[in-house]
This record gives structure tokens, sequence and C-alpha cells, in this order.
């Protein structure tokens, strides 16, 4: 009896041993976010579409879930399913999945396409979506959605990445002129000169960009406004920051650090506009999306907030201040559904000009459609009126806009790393632009640049 | 009953044991590997052949979407060549320095005060001193971020009581590793007290009472007998905290991520950036194993300078 007892143990344990070990490797298999269902064909015979968007304004959020719903009710044959993905957690997510090879079928996408076609990330929308529908983007939006003649991005939309907001009520209580923002860095000076003394404490005169990252992707536009140039030269063969703009430009940052008128820590992010609504600064420095956060979480303050082009250098020639942010939607290339998703993405973007129209009146009019028939179909809202700023960001601004950079991110790190370096006094502009200078040039030589630089 | 059936009995006896054992210990042996199976298996799968893999890739041009290049050593030298990774791993070590002595050192004055109080108040001090343990790391930092507001911040908010300008804790390079290291030891303190807590508690009595007959003060007890008797405990705890400290990742990417300047970018987090930056995934990879390469190097040291010996009773 005792030997079949302990028999009957060992093979309860053996049994259980097994099962954990069989267990856990089943559940190491569980489903995997963005495979496609079933290999992308749905047990009722439809095709699965996986897409997936970042996280943005409730009203964006709003619209995604909805189109998705209105392409999944406009046919019978393509299923969408769609992943709302936090903003700060896209890239690790994104990562893994691609590392698995499980990339969704349709995402939205923001970096710069020539490392993604290089890398074999992107799949030629020309051979999805009909060409009629691709050779409606408009011009502005031709460098981030095509490259060397193939279209791998649709864009939905364009937006000012640095843009002058300033607080009506703060400004005109210091006695500068409130309806008009400052154009040049002189004046901004000059305002903030008459504002520092009347804010309280904890206020400021202004929240621009403050870290290495920030400035490396938000100043792209004010180098060109200083030195008439972005950081490589054309071929792509040497780091071009060391001229008097460049310096200019951060002296400029400097002084606004040095006189205090901006904190020394900063109380929000770039992106977000806390700081200016809850009258923590008389001027910010945002996207242009920063005005439909101020729409939605602090209305009382639309009617107040004046909104301009950012100042320009001394020199600037007309040059502009801003690059264009854009989000797009990309098919990847491992897709096994590219025509499904193809045709998606023509139905949500390059199809009925009203279905993108709650998109843009929803954000407050704050970003540009990249198609002269949505533009139109936006303009003839109704709210279009109630929101003057929609004709400074879509005729003052946007049109003299630059596209952001082609090159690698790197490149542009080191010269935020060298602005962040001038400004908080940790290093003379000669030795940071000599520091960026030199990260600049490993960059060249790692990534083989000259090779890569765009076909003029 | 015959000399020889007695004889041939007693060699039986003492054979059987002989003959039963290996049969027992070969039954035991292969319940044990069965129990031992699933975490070789799961060790195998995501250990091992990740670990064999990620050697096989750091020699490799790999983007995820086209087939890897081989490149020899080119990741390997992009990184021991990049001024910014050396510098993160020597920003490890300052952590290390700033983080590990201090905990080592609160850690051992609370183990001590722990064990001279009544047995009620040690556990409402353990209980204490453990809260912080169980606090998700990411939750932690977000209260410090709070705490380290330039404008309403706790801190700051107690500095203008007392007329002092507003200092940027997590804006300034000169400040912000420090504003990260005060959250690290926070953290790290818990388990530290306890594990000091439990070695102080198996220290037998009667080396304390022999001393205090001989006059010994609670000095002297503490250099010549408490200090000595927990020297496996404190490598234990300087290698894990040396490890847990130069390994540090959800301060950093949470509080300044990774900024003002590098200056809380530490070794993780900046492969972490590569990673999530970079096309291709060869370099982020090499330097990962770099750095492991570091932390078992300065483990091995470690080891080999403060040689771990049986107490002696």
């Amino acid at each position: 009896m005792r030997t079949n007892a302990t028999r009957t143990r060992r093979a309860v344990l053996a049994a259980v041993g097994v099962a954990t070990a069989v267990g856990l490797l089943a559940g190491c298999g569980s489903s995997t976010p963005g495979e496609a269902a079933g290999g992308g064909g749905g047990s009722d015979g439809k095709t699965t579409v996986q897409f997936w968007h970042r996280t943005f304004t409730p009203v964006e959020n709003e619209w995604y879930d909805d189109i998705i719903k209105k392409f999944n009710a406009s046919q019978d044959k393509i299923t969408v399913v769609g992943t709302e993905v936090p903003a700060d957690a896209w890239d690790q997510k994104m990562k893994a999945a691609q590392a698995a090879g499980k990339a969704p079928d349709v995402y939205t996408f923001s970096a710069s396409i020539h490392d993604a076609v290089g890398a074999g990330q992107l799949y030629d929308l020309g051979k999805v979506i009909d060409k009629s529908k691709l050779d409606e983007i408009i011009d502005a939006a031709k460098p981030i959605a095509q490259l060397d003649g193939t279209y791998y991005t649709y864009p939905l939309l364009l937006e000012p990445q640095t843009v002058l907001f300033w607080n009506k009520d703060l400004v005109s209580a210091a006695g500068v002129d409130a309806e008009k923002g400052p154009t040049t860095w002189a004046e901004l000076m000059a305002a903030c000169a008459k504002i520092q003394p009347t804010l309280k404490s904890g206020q400021y005169c202004i929240s621009p960009a403050a870290d290495a990252v920030t400035f490396a992707w938000s100043t792209v536009g004010q180098q060109y406004n200083f030195s008439g140039h972005t950081a490589l030269t054309d071929d792509w063969t040497a780091p071009n920051i060391d001229d008097p703009g460049y310096r200019d430009l951060m002296a400029q940052y400097k002084e606004l650090w040095d006189k205090g008128y901006m904190p020394k820590q900063a109380l929000a992010a770039y992106v977000e506009g806390k700081d200016f609504g809850e009258g923590k600064v008389a001027y910010k420095v945002s996207g242009s999306w920063m005005m439909s956060e101020i729409g939605s979480d602090f209305p009382d303050l639309l009617g107040k907030t004046g909104i301009g082009a950012f100042p320009n250098a001394p020199g600037a020639d007309g040059r502009s201040a801003t690059t264009l942010g854009n989000f797009r939607w990309v098919i990847d290339a491992k897709s096994k559904n590219p025509e499904a998703a193809g045709q998606f993405i023509e139905w949500a973007l390059a199809g009925d000009p009203q279905l993108l129209v709650p998109f843009f009146t929803g954000t407050q009019f704050t970003k540009v459609p990249v198609r002269a028939s949505v533009q139109d179909a936006v303009a003839a809202d109704d709210g279009a009126s109630k929101a003057p700023w929609s004709r400074i960001i879509v005729d003052e601004i946007v049109p003299k806009a630059i596209p952001e950079p082609a090159y690698p991110w790197d490149v542009s790190l080191a010269v935020g790393t060298a602005m962040e370096s001038v400004m908080k006094g940790a290093a003379s502009p000669d030795d940071a632009i000599r520091t960026a200078d030199e990260a600049i040039k490993k960059v060249i030589s790692r990534d083989g640049l000259p090779e890569k630089a765009p076909k003029k | 009953m015959t000399t020889e059936t007695i004889e041939r009995r007693r060699i039986i006896a003492e054979r059987a044991p002989a003959i039963r054992r290996p049969r027992r210990r070969y039954r035991d042996t292969r319940l044990a590997y069965l129990m031992l199976a699933p975490v070789v298996v799961l060790l195998g799968i995501f250990v091992v052949w990740p670990a064999v893999y990620a050697g096989f890739l750091s020699f490799q041009d790999w983007s995820f979407y086209k087939d890897p290049e081989f490149v020899g050593w080119r990741n390997y030298v992009n990184v021991v060549t990049d001024p910014l990774f050396l510098a993160t791993i020597g920003r490890g070590f300052v952590f290390v320095l700033m983080t590990v002595p201090i905990m080592l050192v609160l850690a051992f004055l609370f183990a001590s005060l722990v064990v001279s109080v009544s047995r009620r108040f040690a556990t409402v001090l353990k209980v204490g001193i453990y809260i912080p343990t169980i606090i998700s790391a990411v939750i932690a930092s977000i209260i410090f971020v709070l705490i380290y507001n330039y404008s309403g911040g706790l801190l700051n908010a107690g500095l203008a009581m007392v007329g002092l300008d507003p200092v940027a804790w997590i804006g300034d390079p000169a400040w912000a590793l420090v504003a990260v290291a005060v959250p690290a030891i926070w953290l790290g303190m818990g388990l530290t007290s306890l594990i000091m807590v439990a070695a102080m508690v198996d220290i037998p009595g009667e080396y304390y009472e022999a001393a205090a007959m001989e006059g010994a003060d609670w000095w002297q007890k503490t250099v010549y007998i408490t200090i000595p008797q927990m020297k496996n405990v404190f490598l234990y705890l300087l290698i894990t905290g040396f490890v847990a400290a130069i390994q540090q990742f959800e301060l950093p990417l949470v509080m300044t991520q990774g900024g003002p300047l590098d200056s809380t970018t530490l070794p993780n987090l900046f492969i972490f950036n590569h990673f999530r930056n970079d096309v291709n995934v060869g370099y982020s990879i090499a330097a990962a194993l770099l750095l492991f390469v570091v932390l078992g190097s300065v483990s091995a040291i470690v080891f080999k300078f403060v040689n771990s010996e049986r107490l002696v009773d």
C-alpha cells in the first residue's frame, strides 16, 4: 500500500511538473497583439486589417474610432480592428511587434520616411492606392509622403510645430500689444522686459523648448530661420552648424535663460499647454495643436489666447521658423493584406472629404488637411468663422513652413544638446558647436549618409 | 540455521541497501529532472537562447524587415568609441556611489534601531520601512516629480518658506542625478534594512553578553562583533545594490527622460533609447552585451577582494 501511495504521489508530482511546463509554454504562445486574426482571414470569410493609432486628444481618438466603425459598416469584405496605443508606449510596443514579425497592417507614422524606407519597413502605396488619389496630396505634404517619386505614406494632416501663443490678459497688463505678437526676437525680449516685472512669483514670461530632445525636433525651423539651412550640407557629407546663425540662435535662448524670462525647469512639456492654461506663462511656444487642448481643457482661455508665427531672426529674410509636423498612415511592408489595408486608407483619407471634416473641426481648426478638397470642405464649416486662428495657421504659417528634416535623428539630437548646453551655461557656444560637429561627423560615417542623401 | 546461511543473510542484508539505494536515487533523480524541467525549459527559451541569438545579432545589421547582414565587430567598435556610451557607464558608477553606500549605512543604522527596541515597536518600524519597497518605481517617480516641481512643488515651497529661491531639481544638470538618487535610496531601503535586521538577529546574544562583561560600549560591540558577523550579508547587499543601481531604469525614464543634458542617462536608459530610436538594433544589442561584461567584471572583482567566509561560531 505504501509503495502504491508513493508511486501515486510521484505520478501526481510528475504530472504536475509536466503540466506546469506545458502550461507555462502554452501561456508563452498566447495571442500576440498586432497579429492578424487567423492569418488575416476571419471565420466569416472577411479579411481582417489590424490598425494601430496613437492616443491623441479625446476628439481625435473619437474620430479614429468612428472612422473605423464607418468603414466596417460601409462594406462586408474587410474588418478593420483598431487599437489605440498610448503615445509613450508606442515605440516599445511597435518595436516588440516588429521584432516578432507581427507589426499591424496599418499604423500612424511620424518618423523619417527616409530611414523607414531604407530599412524596408514601408509598403509602396502606389501598388494598392489609385494614383489619382495619391496625386491629390498637396505639394507641402509631398516631401513627407513620397521618396524619389514612390508614395509610402498617406498624410492625414500637417501642423506647424513651432507657434507662439500668448495670454492676452497677462500681456496687456504689462502694456504690451495683445493683438499682435512679437515678430522678431528683439521684440520678444523687449516684451519680456516689460512683462516679467508685472508677474507674480511662479509666473514667467515665456515657456519655450528647454531640453535637448525638444530642441532637437522643434527648433529645426528656427535653425533655418537664423542660418538659411539646417544641420547638414545638402549632400550630407558634413555638418553645417558652425556659423553665426547657429551661434546667434543659441545666444537668444541663453538670454531668455539668464534673464529669468523662462523657468529653470519646464513647467509642462513642450507639446502640452498645461502651464499656459494655468496662467503660469505669458507666452508659450508649442505646436499649433495646443489650441485644441486650450479649447477642450481651458475653454475660458480660448478667447484670451493670441496666436502667431514664431519670432524671426534679425536677418531671416522671410524664412519660416517652423517645420511642419504631421501624422501619416502607412502599410507595413510585412502586411499579409496590403490590398485590404490600401482600400481602408483610400476610403478613409483619400475618399469623401466629409469623412475628414469632423477631425479638423473637432481639433479647433489647428491642423491643415493635405487635400485641397478637404481644405475647402473644412473652410466651409460654420465653426471656421469662429476660429480666427485658423486663418493665421493656414494662410500665414503653413505656406512658408519647411518639412521636417530627412536626416537621422541623432543629427538633430546633437544640435539640440548643443543648444541646451549653451543655454544652461554648461558649455560655450564654440565648445558646444565643436562637440555637436564631432557627433554629427560620427553619425555621417556610421550611417554612410553621403550615399543616402536625397537626390536633387 | 547454519553458519553459512547466517553469513549469506548478512551479506544479503548488507548488500540490500546497496542495491536498493541506487534504484531509489535513480527514481528520485528522474523526478528531480521532471520538476526542474519547467524552469530549465523556460530558462532555455527566455535566457539561454536569446543570449546566444543576441550574441549572433550583435555582429549583424538588422532592421526587422531585411535579412541580417554580417558587419563583423562594427557594432562593438561603434559602441566603445561612442563618448556618450562611455559617459553613461561612468555616470552609472557615480550613481552607484551616490546610492549604495548611503543606503547600506542608513539601513545598518535602521536595523540597529530595530533590534534594540521593543518587539511591537520593531514590527511597526519594519512595516514602515518596507512600504516603499512594494510601491511601484513608476508611482514613486511620479510622486517625486511632483515634489521636485519647479513651480508649486513641495520642496521648492519649503525653500520659499525660508526665503530661498526655487531650485530646478530635475532641470539643472548639477542636481538632477542627486534628485533621482533620493527615490532610488528610498525604494531600496526596505529590503536592505530587513535583510540587515535578519542578519543582526542571527548573531548569538552570548557575544554581546561577553562583550558587556568586558565593559564594551555600543560602538565597540558594533565594530568588533556586529559588522564582522554581517560580512557575508554586506557582500550580498553590496553586489545586489551595485547591480540594481547601475541598472536603474524606471526612475530616470519617468522623472527626467535622461536629461537635462544626459545628466541622468544611466546605461540601461541609454540602451533603451537607442533601441527605441535606431532603425537597426545591432548597436543596442552590442551595448547591452558590453554592459553585461562590465557588470560581470565588477561583480567578479568585488568577490575577489571581499571573499565570503563561513562564520565561526
